[in-house]
This record gives structure tokens, C-alpha cells and sequence, in this order.
């Protein structure tokens, strides 16, 4: 588990009311989006609503429920995804907490209760990029 | 008796993930960085981790580069470790026709990338694994299912492949061997990181007696067993303050740290086609701290392997303070120690590697 790298530092972006940074995977192989169960995306502490959130992995952009039948794109472990959702991030210049977490699936991995899933979260301070 | 073993030796990528996942090294440069630093010839790699769109997207310019980069480099490719995800999907497991196309296209490309084995996992069925012997033969690939903590070699699910195994009589079906099965110790690099993570003494000490215990009571032959055991670890961080350590106790307590005696090993030793030297560090003194490395080690020797052992450090999941390429340098240097201590040597020669190995399985890889 590599928890502590899911917030790719410097990555922070905003535009329209919408925040937007980079995130890797905290397992060691590649899933599909079916196995990318849900996130969330927090900044200076306010959530971004769960319908908002929006998923960008090798150029192409998913709602959650989306992933949820996506077998044919894949997180590859040394590729940033994009998390990004409706929550407003001030432009002043001045460093913001961000926080994520996620839940993947296991697909190899069945136990008496279903799949394994893990949660993982991470926090990081951070600016706005410039762009 | 048969004559002495002479096991390869080799190293799993697997073994370097934080290194890879920091993009220290692509995998090109990882590859590279492995050859000089003599941890082959044996070269194990795990086709989801390194491979980017793997199984359907490896086109035959990859192929051919990865092909050329090994016998530049001089490395043997031992196994591709392919993965059995039947939970692939949300609302249901994947049948049984699915799950073997979906193995199918991993064993294509680990015969096109020169691999003799596929490492495949336990979720396959004694049937599953009667339908991926056509497979197998079609590719030329020989099957290796790993023995892996929570199971082990005489676990009821493992001696139902072996039992299935000896009725096909096929030389391309047998296992990978996980030294995870048979560890005699919580490890205390671990610890170390759970103390790092401001667990009590007074906790890492019940978590290390609970271990004790179910090694003294020996490994789980049964799925109910090992639930019951997860569940355990699970409450002991609760009743100690600290539930959000729970499920980490449980799995690392669990599937990685398997109570099983190395004897359980001979239940399944004329199929094993395949070792991952599993292991979690080396301490001050050079020794594996809870993996019994060189009885293991001395065991292959004295029944005759002479297949590849992938030496596979796992502690990098939690120890960030240690570099994974002097541990495993450690690890070999001691598995040389062992297998000369039983009166033999470990394969370091890639030639001698290369030609070990073919007659250790039944046929090479047809590319």
C-alpha cells in the first residue's frame, strides 16, 4: 500500500467553481475502472457533492457510475488519474488542504464477504497550480 | 534419494515497487539496474505492474524490444505473474468460460514475451485449471499456481489441484511455491512501522502473541479457520483503542505471514515448477528475521529443484526507511550461504540458468 502518494503534490487546479488534482494508485498493478469504487475530494475542509465528481484516466472522463461497468480502461500504476468536483477553491494565492479518498477493489482477492476492497486516503497543503 | 538441486537464482520486480511506483526507474531502467546489479539471471515480472496495457494491448514492436533488452542484458525470463481477477466486475463473479479467455490472453503474452511459466493464482478451480491445460499446451506455457499465505502446501483447496494435477499427468500444471506460506515470525520491520504509526508496545505485543499463537496451533486448513483468525486480529485492535489498525493486522496477520511448518512443502514438491522467496527484510546479522530462508532453501537443494527461486521483498509496503536493492542483495546473499550450507550452490551463470530450466520444465516457451 502507498497510500501516502495518492495526492500528486503541486497538481491543485481550479476553473468554474470546480477543483481539480491528480492522483495515483495506492496498489501495485494496474485496475480497470470497474475497480475504482468511489472517491471523494475535499478542499480546506468542504466536500465536493458526491454527483459532481469526475474521474479522467488516459483521456477519457467518467462519473463514478460510469466506472462502474468500465472493464477496458485501465489505472496504470505509474499514471496520474484526475479527480475533480464541484467545490470552490480561493484564488488568493494561499496554500489549501486537500484531502482524497478512495475505494478500489481487489479483483483477485475474494473473501467470504465478496471482493476486497480497500480504503485509503491522503492529505496534502498545496497552492493553486498556474497555468 | 535424488541428486542435489542447484536452484536459479533470480528476483521478482515485484520486490521494487516503491522504487517503480516513484518512477525512479521505467521499466527499461529497472531491468537495466537489475542485470548490473547481479541479482539474476532469473527475471520475474508481473504483467499488471509493468506492462502498460497488458494482456491486449502488447503489440509485437514491445515484444520484440523486451525480448532484445533480456538477452542483451543477459537476464533469463523465469515467470510472468498473471492475475486471476474473477472479481473484475460489480454485479457478479466471472464465469468459468470468461475466466479463461481472460487467462488465455495473459499466457499468449507471456509466450510472446519469452516466459515459460505463468504464475496463476488460487481463485483457479481443479476444473479451471483442466480447462487452461489446451491452453498451456497450445502456448507452450507451463501453469504455476501459487501456494500463497493463507494457504499452504497441504491446505484442502491446494491438495484438490494436486490431486487434479496427478490425474491429468500433464507436466505443464504445477505450482509456484510462496515462501509467505511458511513464516515463523510476525515481522518486526512491521512492527517497526506500526510503532511508527503510534502503536503501544503493550499492542505489538498481543499482536505478536496472537500470531504466536495460531503458529503454535498451526496454519488454517480451512477458510473457516483463517476467517476466524482474520476476525481475531480485527478485535484485538479494538479492544486496544486502535480499530483503524484492524484490517491491516488482518491481512499482513493473515495472508502474508502464513503459520504453516516448511515440511507442508512436500506435499506438493514434485509440482513445484516455481519459488517466490518471499521474505520482509534482513536484520543487523544478515539473517531473514521471520522467514526461515535457509531451511528453505536447504529443503529445494535436498529434493532435487532446480527451477528459479525469485527472491520477492515485500516489506516495501510498509518500510520506506530501508533501499529495497540492498535488502534483496542481502536476501541472496544468504539463500548462496544456505543452498552451499546444504552442500550445493544457487545458479548464478545465465547460461547455465538457461539450460537448467528447460530441463527443469517440460518444454521451453514458444514465442
Amino acid at each position: 500500500m502507498i497510500a501516502d502518494r495518492i495526492i500528486e503534490q503541486g497538481t491543485l487546479t481550479a476553473q468554474d467553481g470546480h477543483a481539480a488534482v491528480e492522483v495515483r494508485i495506492p496498489w501495485y498493478r494496474a485496475l480497470p475502472g470497474s475497480c475504482i469504487a468511489g472517491a471523494a475530494l475535499s478542499i480546506d475542509g468542504t466536500q465536493a457533492p458526491a454527483n459532481t465528481l469526475r474521474w479522467t484516466m488516459n483521456g477519457r472522463t467518467f462519473s463514478f457510475d460510469e466506472l462502474v461497468q468500465e472493464t477496458d480502461e485501465w489505472w496504470f500504476p505509474l499514471d496520474s488519474a484526475i479527480l475533480s468536483g464541484q467545490v470552490p477553491v480561493g484564488q488568493d494565492g494561499t496554500e489549501h488542504e486537500v484531502q482524497v479518498e478512495l475505494k478500489i477493489y481487489i479483483p483477485y482477492i475474494i473473501t467470504d464477504h465478496g471482493v476486497l476492497h480497500i480504503e485509503e486516503s491522503d492529505t496534502k497543503t498545496m497552492k493553486v497550480a498556474q497555468r | 534419494m535424488s541428486a542435489l538441486g542447484t536452484p536459479i537464482q533470480g528476483v521478482t520486480l515485484y520486490s521494487f515497487t516503491r522504487a517503480s511506483h516513484a518512477r525512479h526507474y521505467d521499466l527499461e531502467g529497472l531491468i537495466r539496474k537489475v542485470a548490473a546489479e547481479g541479482f539474476g539471471p532469473g527475471l520475474e515480472l508481473i504483467g499488471f505492474s509493468s506492462l502498460r496495457g497488458f494482456p491486449n494491448r502488447i503489440d509485437d514492436i514491445f515484444a520484440g524490444r523486451f525480448r532484445e533488452l533480456l538477452q542483451e542484458v543477459d537476464l533469463v525470463p523465469t515467470s510472468l505473474a498473471v492475475n486471476v481477477d474473477t472479481g473484475l466486475r460489480r454485479d457478479r463473479l466471472m464465469r468459468h468460460d470468461e475466466t479463461v479467455e481472460y487467462m488465455r490472453a495473459q499466457i499468449e503474452v507471456a509466450a510472446r514475451l519469452g516466459f515459460p511459466i505463468a504464475r496463476v493464482q488460487i481463485s483457479l478451480t481443479p476444473d479451471a485449471m483442466e480447462s487452461l491445460l489446451p491452453v498451456a499446451e497450445k502456448y507452450g506455457v507451463t501453469l504455476a499456481l501459487e501456494v500463497h499465505a493463507d494457504q499452504h502446501g497441504a491446505h484442502e483447496r491446494v491438495l484438490a489441484l494436486r490431486d487434479r494435477y496427478e490425474q491429468l499427468d500433464s507436466p505443464l500444471l504445477g505450482f509456484t511455491a510462496d515462501w509467505g506460506a511458511t513464516v515463523t515470525g510476525f515481522a518486526p520491520s512491521l512492527l517497526e512501522a506500526y510503532r511508527r504509526r503510534g502503536a503501544s508496545e503493550e499492542l505489538l505485543g498481543a499482536v505478536v502473541d496472537l500470531w504466536d499463537g495460531f503458529y503454535a496451533e498451526g496454519p488454517p486448513n480451512t477458510q473457516a479457520v483463517h476467517g476466524e483468525r482474520f476476525g481475531a486480529f480485527i478485535g484485538l485492535a479494538g479492544r486496544h483503542g486502535r480499530p483503524d489498525l484492524g484490517i491491516d493486522f488482518a491481512i499482513n496477520g493473515t495472508g502474508l505471514f502464513g503459520p504453516a511448518p516448511i515440511e507442508t512443502w512436500q506435499e506438493i514438491m514434485p509440482w513445484v515448477r516455481h519459488v517466490h522467496g518471499k521474505f520482509f527484510g534482513i536484520d543487523e546479522t544478515g539473517e531473514e528475521p521471520s522467514v526461515p530462508v535457509r531451511g528453505l532453501v536447504a529443503q529445494l537443494v535436498e529434493s532435487g529443484y532446480n527451477g528459479a527461486i525469485s527472491s520477492e521483498y515485500e516489506g516495501w509496503h510498509w518500510n520506506n526507511w530501508q533501499d529495497p536493492f540492498d535488502i534483496v542483495r542481502g536476501e541472496q546473499a544468504l539463500q548462496r550461504v544456505a543452498a552451499a550450507d546444504a552442500g550445493s550452490c544457487m545458479i548464478t551463470d545465465p547460461t547455465q540458468a538457461r539450460e537448467l530450466l528447460h530441463s527443469h520444465l517440460a518444454q521451453p516457451a514458444r514465442g
